[in-house]
This record gives structure tokens, C-alpha cells and sequence, in this order.
């Protein structure tokens, strides 16, 4: 038993609450910012967070501190507990649940945790290099962390594991416009090609020059993977969690068997994919499993913690977030199955089509009917007769997600991991029809 | 507090000792309640606590910053070792050395005024104030759905630097704010909130809160929200429109607060949140707005949620026009940025807590009131749209071409309100927006709007900011689609 486990333990020992559960995230990160070229933040930061939730009959109280000495903690529990005691009761509250031991992670790099800031720097020369070389100017991050996590409850769940990660994300800027993004994700550092996504932001960059402003109205756009991401994160948020089912908020009410996408669109939350090598179980100590969302474009399922498993009979999902959020459960580590054909064949099939790199921005304006609004940024372009022809001046959209995926023509067979508020989602480029573009930005 | 003077002194001693040329050290201790109800029911209940330091240091030129929320000597040391380690690795490849536009040292101290310190209070006292509320929406509407919060922050802040300031802060914010929402046929909802989307939120104590007139605002929300369901959609067409403080607020933060920073004017955020179309060439040139718009950076604006006594920098909270008469004048600056543009610092450095560094933030963003009542703002409209409370918004990533949509709206025919509509948008671009403003609302109908969850940077930092607003009517917009 390590000692962060061995102290967890002790101090639930000295709980006077019916159940109690505490859950400790430690996090050592290290992160470098450029723009125009130089370093202009340098970042490192040691942290840990201790949750405890305490339930009393019906009644849940959670308190949240950093201190991590073993008195702090058992303070923490005492304040749950006296918060629970004035807590109302919650007729839907279930109760912890002891959960197995998780599957070993296999996210945790140690040249990743080990990474040192003169690399980072060294990497970022090699980015401002190539900028400098083609006449752009470099902005963007490179990040490596390591995170811990470790959930022990008064049920006999003990958990505890850790993951690396390595980010790194660019915007290759010029004139008139020219603008070409890249970015990429890996548990191992060293998978991380910096010069080849370098050069990579580069070419966007300078495909084509001149931008041209096209008039709003409806078109062909091919979504790269990281506007894909974009969508995949808001229908997320509003369908694809058990907390939707639960309130009738989520577009997922009453379609689960049925056909709500293009049965070329499958959806997973699959947090053993090798690419994401996700955290092995969530903040309930319950192991993640692979769960159908949309399969062949038909309405499978959504992600469940404990409270809400229980609110609707079904069993958790291993996807509760933090305690305390109000998010509910979320799915973390999403997978869009791929299509059959490269994204070269993607293009050079199009007649006339808005080759998108990512959105700005999205938010909705009509949850219930998935309908958001945002900005494309970062390298818009127009491909006529397979060929890319114009950059374009940035549009807004006003779209209906559940629209647009039911309107995917083609899915590319290559995919990217896509980092986005602390989620990951494995995803393809894909292209859609009839993609509702209202004005020029 | 001694241990974390003689911890600063150890931080600073030893970024000297390794060749910083500049250094400060920031230790923060807060703590957080939340209260969510919803329909009757306490959802959440919860007391957290967070403490940690940070050391920033220039060394060879360059930044680095270094943070824990381990408060010992010897993590200290090691911080400050890392943070120097870190600004030499930058220094590898930059080709220009950081300067720092002067400030005044200061050793000093400052305390959020307020009457009741939230924090004395039980909790049992606050649940007994949400439950009222949620018993007086019962009263007003038996079925509609309702939910309501109370959040409260105090932090105390210890700054230390190189150059001699030594600062003590206690600041402490407020938050209350309730939506109901009314359910149709099907999927259909229309909710309303108050006193904005966000709530009340404000530097103070309780005192502010219950100075709210939430109770007198309840049988008003209900109505709406039940109006709202069964009301047709907004039209869609270019009309005049009336927007209400609350929403307005949110406009000047999207479209001038950010616009206005210049870390994102000097591309700092171009590969993340973006950067802005108002250069600073553009200073004492630039037409932002028409002659009624006049906009302060305020950071020392009583109850303002973005107040202080001091930034994250040292430097003395402070009032600097933004905006005159319709001309761009100033910026949210650092004192990096500052020398860099030869501008005012404008005390806007703010971090999310210790683990952070710095960044240029909204303070409070205040757009000075007009001379009109709600009446005469409407009045002067023959065939509009009035719109109050934020429900949804976009703005790219230059801060030009805009999205907002609002809770509720109103037509306005003959200058007078009637129809009510539903899921009214409008869409225009900054610079034709504010140039499109005729009229502001009285100093009676303006206040300070609290955004809680402003967010920017890598790692991603959230900000408490204030919009200082009242009622405005704007010519010529694009509504709807």
C-alpha cells in the first residue's frame, strides 16, 4: 500500500459518518508559451487536492482542501460530515459502492514526468526556426504533466494510479492572412514530432494567400479533426451524459435504438484506446469501460457515474468527474470510428467545399436542437475541382451538430487525439453537407 | 503570517543568489462555500480550502514561474531553483530581454470593505435563506422549475518582491442568483434569471446580497418564463434595439474588456484565445464607439468583483480611461506590456490563485452611464426588439464579429413594448456596434455586473471580472438569422 494510501486510510478510520470517501489528484506540470516568436511564459506547478464526501442517510456533504497533512485531512472529513448534518435529504442519493481494481495504466511515460524545461525551450527553438525560415511568426504551448490519482472510500475501494502527457500546440502566422495550425498529443514525449508538425502548420500557412470572403449560405465543409473535436465536445456536454437523461435535458431522451446520425457515424467513450491510454478508473474509484454513444449513426447510449446510474437503473460507466461538479458525468476520452479513405482523397473527391482546421468559440444557442454558433479560425480555405484553391476569410456558423452528423458524406481513415478541456477525444476529418455558414468575419 | 515573510525571504534570497535580475514571491490562502438548491432540494453543499505560493523571476532576460501548494522552506527553495532554471531555458532562445515599466513600491495593506463577512454566517442561516426563496417561487408558480445558489470566496494574498513592496490583501467576494424555467410541450423550456445569467456577484459581504430584491423580482420571472413558452420566435430582420444593463455588460467584456488586452494585442494568446484587431497604433485614432461611449479600466471601484487594493504585480489598483468619447485611448496593460507600448499601467495583472502566473485580466470595465430613463431608451424606438439577460455568445477570435442572444425580448412598436419573443439573437461586428449606440441608461439604472468564470491562458485561468453597465439602445441591427 503506498503512503498517499496508507494516510487516506488512516484518516477514513477517524470518520464519524456513515460512508465516507476521499479522493487525491496530484498534479506536477510544466508548460512553455510562445508567440511572435519568443518564449514569453515559462510556467511549472506542484499541486494536490483532497475531496471527501461523507454520506449520512440521505444527506452528502463534501468538503475540499490542498493541505495534505494528516490532520488537515481528518479536518476535512469532520467539515463533510457537519455539512451533511445540515444537508437536506436527497431521495435520490445512492450511496458508494466498493469497485474492483482497476486495470494498471498504461499512460504513464517517465521520460514524459521527467522532461526537462531546457528540451521544451529547445523544441520550441526548433518550431520558431521554421517559422522564422518561411516568414511566419510561431504562437503556442508545449506542456508535459504527470497526474496521480488515488480513490479510497469506507466500502473497501482503494485505487490509485497515474498518467503522463505531452501537448504541444501551434499557429503558424503570416501576411495577409495566412495562418496554419497543427497540434498533437501522446502519453510518450517522444512521440511528439515537433519539426514535422511544424513544417505541418507551416504548409497550412502557405498554401494559399490572398484571402477571399465567400458569401454566407449553405456548403460542403470538410471538418478537420480538430473542428470535429470541437463538435464531439459540446454534444458531449449536451446529450451524451446520464445527468441529461436524468433531468430530460439531453437529445439522447427517448432516442436510444434510434437513428439520430449518418449511419456512417460511430461514437465511443473508450478509455483503453492505445492513442488516449486514458486514466483507468474516474473520481468514484470506479474502472472506466468502453461505451457505445452512436453506433452505425443509431442513438446507443450515454456515460453514468454512481448518483446518476442509480437515478435510472443502469449501472456507472466509470465517468464521475470531481466531486462536487455540477457537470455530472462526462465522457473523457471519446473515439469516432474512422472512414476508408485519406483525407487527400477527402479533398481531391470535393467539387466545391469550406476546408474548416477548427472552430472559435462554439457555443449553443438551442441545446435541445443542438444548434451552435462559433467562428472557424486558424486556415479556411476553398477547395474547387479537388484542389484547394483559395485561403478564405473566417466564417461564422450557425449549425445544428445532430444536423451536421447526419449529413457526413465521407470520414477519413486517419485520426488525431484531440486534447480539449481536460478531455480527449480520438477523432477523423470528416464531410458534411449542407453546413449552414451566416456570415464573414 | 511571520513563516510566509521568512518564506518570501528565502524565495528572493535565493532567486538572487542564482542571477535573477528580478523576483516576487505570492502566497495565497482561500476559501470557498457553494450552496446550490434546485426545486426544493440543497444539491450541493460544499466548503473547500486552497493554499499554495508562487515565485516568478526574470533571469537572463526571461521569465519563469514556479508554484506548490507545498508551504515549506525547503519546497520554497526548490520553487525558486526551478523558476530561475525555467527563465534560463527561455532565455535559450529569445532575442529580447524583459523590461519592466517602473511602479511605486509599496508596503501596504487592504481589506474588501464590507458589513457582514459571509463567512461568520452558518450554513444552516444561508440554506434557510434559499429555502425561502424557493418557497416564494412556489408561491408565485407551483409548477414551474426553479434553482438558486449562494458562493462566496475569501482570499488572503501576501506579495513580496524584489524591488521592496511587501503587501497584505483580504479580499472577499459574494454571489447569489436564482433561473426559473417553465416547461412546455416536448422539449420546449424558457427560464429567466436574476438578477443576471450569472447572478449577483460583487466584492462584499453579505449585506449586498440581501439588499437584493430577488423576493420582489419572483412573480415577474415566473410570468416571463411562462410568457416566453408560449411566445413566437424573435423575427428576424435589421431593427433598432434596447438591450437591458445585465447583457450589456457582457458585451463590453467580450468586445472591449478583451478586445483591450494587451498580452492578446501583442499576440500573447494568438494560438489559444486569440489576438485583437485594436493595435495600438490605433490609440487616440480609433472611432471604438460613438460620442456616448466612454469606458474605465476601474480596478478600485467599490464592490466591483474585479476590485483590489493591488494587483498581482504590486501595483496600486487604478482608474485609466479606455475609452473617450468614443476614441480608443487606452489599455488593460502589465508592467512588461506597458513599457513595451509606452502606455499607463492599469493594475490588470491578475492570477487564479497561487498556482498561476499573472495575466492581464478585466478589472472592472465600466461603461459610464447616459442621461436617459428605461422609458425614454425605448421611447425612441418605433419598430424594435428589446432583449435582457445573456443566453448565449460568440465573438471571434479578433474580437470583431459578434453572437449574443438573450433570455427574453420584447417587441417594441410605436415606443412602447409588447409582444413578447423568444430565443432573440443579434449579430454585428464591434466597431458598428458601439458606433451604432445612441443612448445610455441614468446613473439610476447602472451598476456593476460580476462575470465569475471569465477564462483565458495556458494553463487555462479563470478570472472574477466587473462590467459596469446600464441600459442601451443601439440603431440598425442584424436580428435573427
Amino acid at each position: 500500500m503506498s503512503k498517499v494510501i496508507d494516510i487516506l486510510h488512516k484518516a477514513i478510520s477517524k470518520s464519524l459518518a456513515e460512508q465516507t470517501e476521499l479522493v487525491r489528484e496530484a498534479e506536477e506540470f510544466f508548460l512553455t508559451r510562445f508567440a511572435e516568436n519568443v518564449i514569453h511564459q515559462n510556467v511549472g506547478r506542484s499541486d494536490s487536492t483532497i475531496w471527501c464526501r461523507v454520506i449520512n442517510g440521505k444527506k452528502m456533504g463534501i468538503a475540499r482542501t490542498n493541505e495534505l497533512e494528516y490532520d488537515s485531512i481528518v479536518k476535512t472529513i469532520r467539515r463533510a460530515h457537519e455539512i451533511s448534518l445540515v444537508s437536506q435529504d436527497d431521495a435520490q442519493l445512492a450511496g458508494f459502492r466498493k469497485s474492483p481494481k482497476g486495470p494498471p495504466s498504461k499512460g504513464y511515460y517517465e521520460n514524459t514526468a521527467s522532461y526537462p524545461p531546457a528540451e521544451r525551450a529547445d523544441a520550441v527553438g526548433k518550431i520558431v526556426a521554421i517559422a522564422e525560415k518561411n516568414g511566419l511568426s510561431a504562437g503556442g504551448m508545449f506542456q508535459t504533466s504527470v497526474t496521480n490519482l488515488a480513490v479510497v472510500n469506507s466500502l473497501g475501494t482503494i485505487q490509485e494510479d497515474r498518467v503522463a502527457e505531452a501537448r504541444l500546440s501551434m499557429t503558424l502566422t503570416g501576411a495577409e492572412g495566412r495562418a496554419g495550425f497543427a497540434q498533437a498529443f501522446s502519453r510518450d514525449v517522444g512521440r511528439i514530432a515537433v519539426e514535422e508538425l511544424a513544417v505541418a502548420a507551416c504548409h497550412k500557412a502557405d498554401m494559399v494567400s490572398e484571402p477571399m470572403a465567400l458569401e454566407p449560405g449553405k456548403y460542403t465543409v470538410l471538418l478537420d479533426p480538430e473542428a470535429v473535436a470541437d463538435f464531439l465536445l459540446f454534444l458531449g456536454f449536451l446529450g451524451f451524459s446520464g445527468k441529461g437523461m436524468v433531468s430530460k435535458r439531453s437529445f439522447m431522451v427517448d432516442k436510444i435504438g434510434s437513428k439520430i446520425m449518418s449511419e456512417l457515424v460511430s461514437i465511443y467513450e473508450d478509455p483503453e484506446d492505445v492513442e488516449m491510454a486514458y486514466m483507468p478508473f474516474d473520481y468514484e474509484g470506479v474502472p472506466r469501460r468502453k461505451v457505445a454513444l452512436v453506433e452505425n449513426g443509431i442513438a446507443k447510449g450515454v456515460v453514468y457515474d454512481n448518483y446518476y446510474a442509480s437515478a435510472m437503473g443502469a449501472e456507472s460507466t466509470g465517468n464521475a468527474l470531481q466531486p462536487g461538479n455540477s457537470f455530472g458525468p462526462y465522457p473523457k476520452a471519446m473515439s469516432m470510428s474512422p472512414g476508408n479513405l485519406p483525407l487527400a482523397d477527402l479533398i481531391s473527391k470535393a467539387d466545391r467545399a469550406i476546408w474548416i482546421t477548427h472552430f472559435w468559440y462554439l457555443n449553443y444557442v438551442n441545446p435541445m436542437q443542438t444548434t451552435v454558433t462559433g467562428t472557424t479560425r486558424d486556415g479556411t480555405f476553398l477547395i474547387e475541382n479537388g484542389k484547394v484553391t483559395r485561403r478564405l476569410k473566417d466564417m461564422r456558423i450557425l449549425q445544428s451538430m445532430l444536423e451536421a452528423f447526419n449529413n457526413v458524406e465521407a470520414i477519413s481513415l486517419e485520426r488525431r487525439v484531440v486534447p480539449k478541456y481536460g478531455a480527449l477525444m480520438r477523432v477523423p476529418a470528416v464531410l458534411i453537407k449542407d453546413f449552414n455558414c451566416t456570415a464573414v468575419v | 503570517m511571520a513563516d510566509i515573510e521568512k518564506m518570501s525571504r528565502i524565495a528572493l534570497r535565493k532567486a538572487d543568489s542564482l542571477g535573477a535580475e528580478y523576483a516576487d514571491f505570492r502566497y495565497e490562502e482561500s476559501y470557498f462555500e457553494r450552496l446550490d438548491f434546485a426545486d426544493g432540494t440543497a444539491e450541493k453543499l460544499e466548503q473547500s480550502t486552497d493554499r499554495g505560493f508562487g515565485i516568478r523571476v526574470i533571469a537572463d532576460g526571461a521569465w519563469g514561474f514556479f508554484s506548490s501548494s507545498l508551504v515549506n522552506p525547503r519546497e520554497v527553495s526548490r520553487a525558486a531553483e526551478l523558476a530561475v532554471a525555467i527563465a534560463k531555458a527561455s532565455a535559450r532562445i529569445n532575442k529580447l530581454v524583459i523590461r519592466l515599466a517602473p511602479k511605486t513600491i509599496a508596503r501596504d495593506s487592504f481589506r474588501t470593505p464590507l458589513k457582514i463577512d459571509p463567512f461568520t454566517m452558518t450554513i444552516a442561516q444561508k440554506l434557510d435563506y434559499l429555502r425561502q426563496l424557493d418557497d416564494l417561487v412556489v408561491k408565485a408558480d407551483g409548477s414551474i422549475s426553479r434553482e438558486a445558489f449562494l458562493d462566496f470566496k475569501k482570499t488572503t494574498k501576501l506579495y513580496y518582491d524584489s524591488e521592496g513592496s511587501e503587501i497584505w490583501q483580504e479580499l472577499v467576494q459574494s454571489g447569489a442568483g436564482m433561473t426559473v424555467t417553465a416547461a412546455g410541450q416536448g422539449r420546449a423550456r424558457a427560464s429567466r434569471s436574476y438578477p443576471s445569467n450569472e447572478g449577483l456577484f460583487c466584492s462584499g459581504g453579505w449585506e449586498l446580497i440581501e439588499s437584493e430584491p430577488f423576493a420582489d423580482n419572483i412573480p415577474r420571472l415566473c410570468e416571463e418564463a411562462r410568457a416566453l413558452l408560449a411566445a413566437p420566435e424573435c423575427p428576424s430582420k435589421i431593427c433598432d434595439i434596447v438591450l437591458d444593463g445585465s447583457h450589456l455588460g457582457l458585451v463590453i467584456h467580450e468586445s472591449i474588456g478583451h478586445a483591450l488586452e494587451l498580452d492578446r494585442v501583442f499576440g500573447s494568446e494568438r494560438n489559444f484565445s486569440g489576438a485583437s484587431f485594436a493595435t495600438p497604433d490605433k490609440i487616440g485614432k480609433l472611432k471604438y464607439g460613438s460620442e456616448h461611449i466612454n469606458v474605465i479600466c476601474d480596478s478600485a471601484a467599490v464592490t466591483g468583483l474585479g476590485s483590489f487594493g493591488y494587483d498581482d504585480e504590486g501595483v496600486k489598483a487604478a482608474s485609466i480611461p479606455l475609452i473617450v468619447n468614443g476614441i480608443l485611448t487606452g489599455y488593460l496593460s502589465s508592467r512588461e506590456t506597458a513599457d513595451k507600448a509606452t502606455v499607463p499601467l492599469s493594475a490588470s495583472m491578475v492570477a487564479e490563485g497561487w498556482g498561476n502566473i499573472p495575466l492581464i485580466r478585466m478589472t472592472n470595465t465600466n461603461l459610464m452611464p447616459g442621461r436617459y430613463t428605461l422609458d425614454e431608451l425605448i421611447g425612441g424606438v418605433d419598430d424594435g426588439i428589446y432583449m435582457e439577460t445573456s443566453s448565449s455568445w460568440s465573438i471571434d477570435d479578433m474580437r470583431q464579429n459578434f453572437q449574443f442572444g438573450c433570455q427574453l425580448g420584447r417587441l417594441i412598436e410605436g415606443g412602447k413594448l409588447t409582444t413578447y419573443v423568444k430565443n432573440p439573437t443579434y449579430t454585428s461586428s464591434t466597431i458598428d456596434f458601439w458606433n451604432s449606440c445612441d443612448g445610455l441608461g441614468d446613473a439610476s439604472l447602472w451598476r456593476i455586473w460580476g462575470t465569475p468564470n471569465c477564462g483565458k491562458g495556458q494553463p487555462g485561468q479563470n478570472a472574477r471580472t466587473g462590467q459596469g453597465a446600464s441600459p442601451g439602445r443601439f440603431r440598425r441591427i442584424k436580428v435573427g438569422r
